[in-house]
């Protein structure tokens, strides 16, 4: 197998001390599972006030590792945050844009989100839209806005066609809400780290909505990668879509 | 898969009895699961009647799967006729635990007389233990209810489930007391849990749970697969702190 993990996560999480957060220990679960290779995001972006400091950071860890990719986090209601954009791909070869919205509170309708997708559209760019980090239940000092599924997100999905679009962290239920959308409209996507509710997820969201349109992500090293890889690698589908699911997709999304 | 694999929560959902019955069973045959603690539930506070009718079916899944399902006898200790429930349970259904879920705390002084029992019949009681920041219901135990049950009754043998749901508050309280075990039921699955579960309690008081059919098998399965555990701790938590608990001599 050389998968490709379209979703990992680089830095520190201000909520509780993380184990494995060294860039050696992503390469290191990668390797004995059979990853290859993968889209990295910083989490200390979230959360600096300036987020191309922690780009900046995360650009010299990746030096020189083959595989990895930068996906720039960007919070669009920050004055100038264009440049960051504009220096992301310029100086770090960012392969797309991630955003945070429950995190940095503003609203998918937010006319911030249509200068983003003309900054988007002019660098060639896809979007990762982040769902959620945690479970809400979770939440530890600091309560998130909830983006609402399927009424916000599929509103804003509906008004931008042109813009490869990777939902992260969805939900079994949100994903089925939302699978007419992710099924017939070409540049929506989905990555897997937020399928854990019922037994056999993945079985049943492959008939709802195929296998062409699931990238796998682990959002490790927050979660823990094994459960979300063997949710894939061990499901009760044909071994066509587990590659699909595990890498061919990723590589569609990216050069798409 | 390992060779002892013993999943301590799993679940019958009312009025889909049958279809959680095939699930668990795809699971079993799929992954190789020796062996499933099943309660069956319905709503959050249950009448004598709905508590009858869940057990029944429980009981019906012991009896049709009898080397692979072991249940629990679900009690409402708001209900008068609890320690019958638990009597008939344990007695007549031949069930190997107590199943405690939300409609009392666990703490509440209803549910004393119910430990005392099971602490006759040597059983373990499956204590539901969730924290939620948002949502949570009115009779849902913490750690805090579990620690002072355990301090109550230190020859009870308690499983929290869930490890309280967000381990990093609700570990500590039960951290004192050896006869609380916690499961990995559910549907969180950070990375780290369980190694903090292992810091703070040891591995012997860590036990495999899923919380299927509602909840993922290979979800909860990877973390376990995953976490800084030597392989004796591993076929520990997979299996032998579960039969431990289940022993009755």
């Amino acid at each position: 197998m050389n998968g490709i993990d379209v979703n990992c996560l680089w830095g520190s999480w201000p909520f509780r001390k993380l184990y494995k957060n060294r860039f050696e220990d992503l390469l290191k679960i990668h390797s004995e599972t059979g990853i290859g290779g993968g889209y990295v995001s910083c989490m200390n972006s979230i959360f600096y006030n300036d987020p191309f400091e922690g780009e900046a950071d995360l650009h010299e860890i990746l030096q020189g590792s083959g595989a990895y990719r930068q996906l720039l986090t960007v919070n669009p209601t920050l004055p100038a945050y264009e440049s960051d954009v504009e220096k992301g791909v310029e100086r770090f070869g960012v392969k797309g844009v991630r955003i945070y919205p429950g995190y940095h509170n503003y609203r998918l309708d937010d006319p911030c989100m249509e200068g983003l997708c003309a900054l988007l559209r002019k660098y060639r760019l896809p979007l990762m839209l982040t769902m959620r980090l945690e479970d809400e239940r979770l939440d530890y000092l600091y309560l998130p806005r909830r983006i609402a599924v399927p009424d916000e997100l599929l509103k804003f999905a509906g008004s931008v066609r042109d813009i490869p679009i990777l939902i992260m962290n969805l939900r079994y239920g949100e994903i089925l809400s939302c699978e007419d959308a992710i099924r017939n409209q070409p540049n929506l996507y989905i990555d897997t780290s937020g399928i854990k509710d019922p037994v056999a997820s993945l079985e049943e969201i492959t008939k709802h909505i195929g296998d062409r349109k699931i990238l796998y992500g682990s959002q490790y090293p927050l979660n823990a990668l094994k459960s979300t890889l063997y949710e894939v690698t061990m499901a009760e589908i044909p071994r066509e879509s587990k590659d699909r699911i595990l890498y061919r997709n990723a590589d569609d999304f990216f050069h798409s | 898969m390992v060779k002892l694999l013993i999943d301590m929560h799993a679940h019958l959902w009312d009025g889909h009895f049958e279809e959680n019955k095939r699930q668990i069973l795809t699971v079993c045959e799929s992954y190789g699961v020796s062996k499933v603690l099943v309660s069956s539930l319905g709503g959050y506070y249950p009448d004598e009647e709905e508590i009858a009718r869940l057990n029944r079916a429980t009981h019906q899944f012991l009896r049709e799967e009898p080397s692979l399902i072991e249940g629990y006898c679900y009690v409402n200790p708001g209900n008068p006729d609890a320690p019958d429930v638990l009597k008939k349970g344990i007695e007549e259904y031949g069930m190997s635990g107590m199943k405690l879920w939300v409609a009392t705390f666990c703490d509440d002084p209803r549910v004393f007389p119910l430990i005392e029992r099971c602490i006759d019949y040597k059983v373990p009681v499956l204590i539901h233990t969730f924290y939620k920041a948002v949502g949570q219901l009115p009779y849902e135990s913490l750690g805090s209810n579990v620690a002072a049950l355990a301090a109550r009754y230190p020859e009870a043998k308690l499983l929290m489930a869930h490890m309280g749901a967000d381990c990093l508050r609700e570990l500590k309280p039960i951290q004192p007391y050896p006869n609380v075990s916690v499961d990995t039921s559910g549907s969180i699955f950070r990375r780290d849990d369980i190694d903090y579960a292992k810091k703070l309690l040891g591995a012997d008081r860590i036990v495999f749970g899923t919380d299927m059919p509602g909840i993922s098998f290979l979800l909860n399965y990877g973390q376990i697969e995953e976490a800084d555990l030597t392989p004796d701790e591993k076929k520990a938590v997979f299996g032998g702190n579960a039969l431990r608990l289940l022993k009755r001599s």
